[in-house]
């Protein structure tokens, strides 16, 4: 059980090694029913963008044991470069604030998703507000 | 694309099916979406819920989407998006997507457009809005 009134701005969340498979780009694809299916100019399949998001918030999700009942408040999302399907990539999260406002505490992550050669494809904030 | 020009609205019904692919395809099990009992009457930062609701990251897809559908690939490799969730949405609330250019500058062959774009609900509840920014080449 994490003290969240003990985490720190600029306190390193996680750093973990994603992988964006076939496999989890259709079962992503399927969720949210998305038919825009990108791809590169020579026909590589492309990730939908917000398939490398959710995978970096998931890593928040999982780093910060989020309790039910917690809400997402606000997103930032910034798109460096499609990445393939089937991409290795690096995401690491970081805490940039953490308050206590009525009832509820703050919390403000942001998440840097990077390719193999160390490119950052998607950088982001969450703002997530938790029962204090 | 001209200043004011629509983007392509995309629109869903949500159902509890979905956003519970979602969770599981996204890692995100929230009981708020997925349990009944529990989200029924959980503070939603002032309000309460009547039910389960839809992940913001799953609503906020659909405006991926729309972006994709009218930027391609220069959404992929150049967009940006800073929302708020204003709203919850409910498993069979039909939502709908909506953007427009705000403005255009343009440099060195690069046109950078920025969009208003949110989503909202049949009845026209604000459910998510923010701005997108996106590169575009000139010879595209």
């Amino acid at each position: 059980m994490i003290d969240y009134s003990k985490l720190e701005s600029g306190q390193r969340l996680s750093s973990e090694r994603l992988i964006l498979d076939a496999n989890a780009v259709a079962n992503y694809t399927i969720a949210v029913g998305d038919a825009s299916k990108p791809a590169a100019a020579d026909g590589t399949p492309l990730a939908p963008p917000m398939a490398i998001a959710a995978l970096a918030l998931s890593a928040v999700i999982n780093a910060l044991q989020i309790p039910g009942g917690a809400i997402h408040a606000g997103q930032e999302l910034d798109f460096g470069e499609a990445v393939p399907v089937g991409a290795a990539l690096h995401c690491t999260a970081t805490l940039a604030q953490n308050s206590v406002r009525r009832n509820w505490r703050f919390l403000v992550v942001t998440t840097e998703v990077a390719a193999n050669d160390g490119k950052v494809v998607m950088a982001g904030k969450s703002s997530i507000m938790l029962p204090a | 694309m001209r200043q004011g020009d629509p983007l392509p609205t995309i629109e869903k019904k949500i159902t509890q099916a979905q956003v519970e692919r979602y969770a599981a395809a996204a890692g995100d099990f929230n009981p708020i979406h997925l349990d009944a009992d529990f989200a029924t009457g959980a503070n939603f930062g002032g309000s309460t819920l009547d039910g389960t609701i839809a992940h913001g990251m799953m609503i906020l897809a659909y405006i991926s989407e729309m972006l994709t559908v009218a930027f391609g690939e220069d959404w992929l490799s150049s967009g940006k998006l800073k929302v708020r969730f204003r709203a919850p949405v409910y498993p069979g609330e039909t939502i709908a997507t909506y953007g427009n250019v705000k403005k255009i500058d343009v440099s060195n062959g690069v046109s950078q457009l920025v969009c208003a774009v949110g989503v909202r609900k049949q009845n026209g509840d604000a459910v998510i809005g923010g701005d997108a920014v996106v590169s575009v080449a000139y010879n595209r």
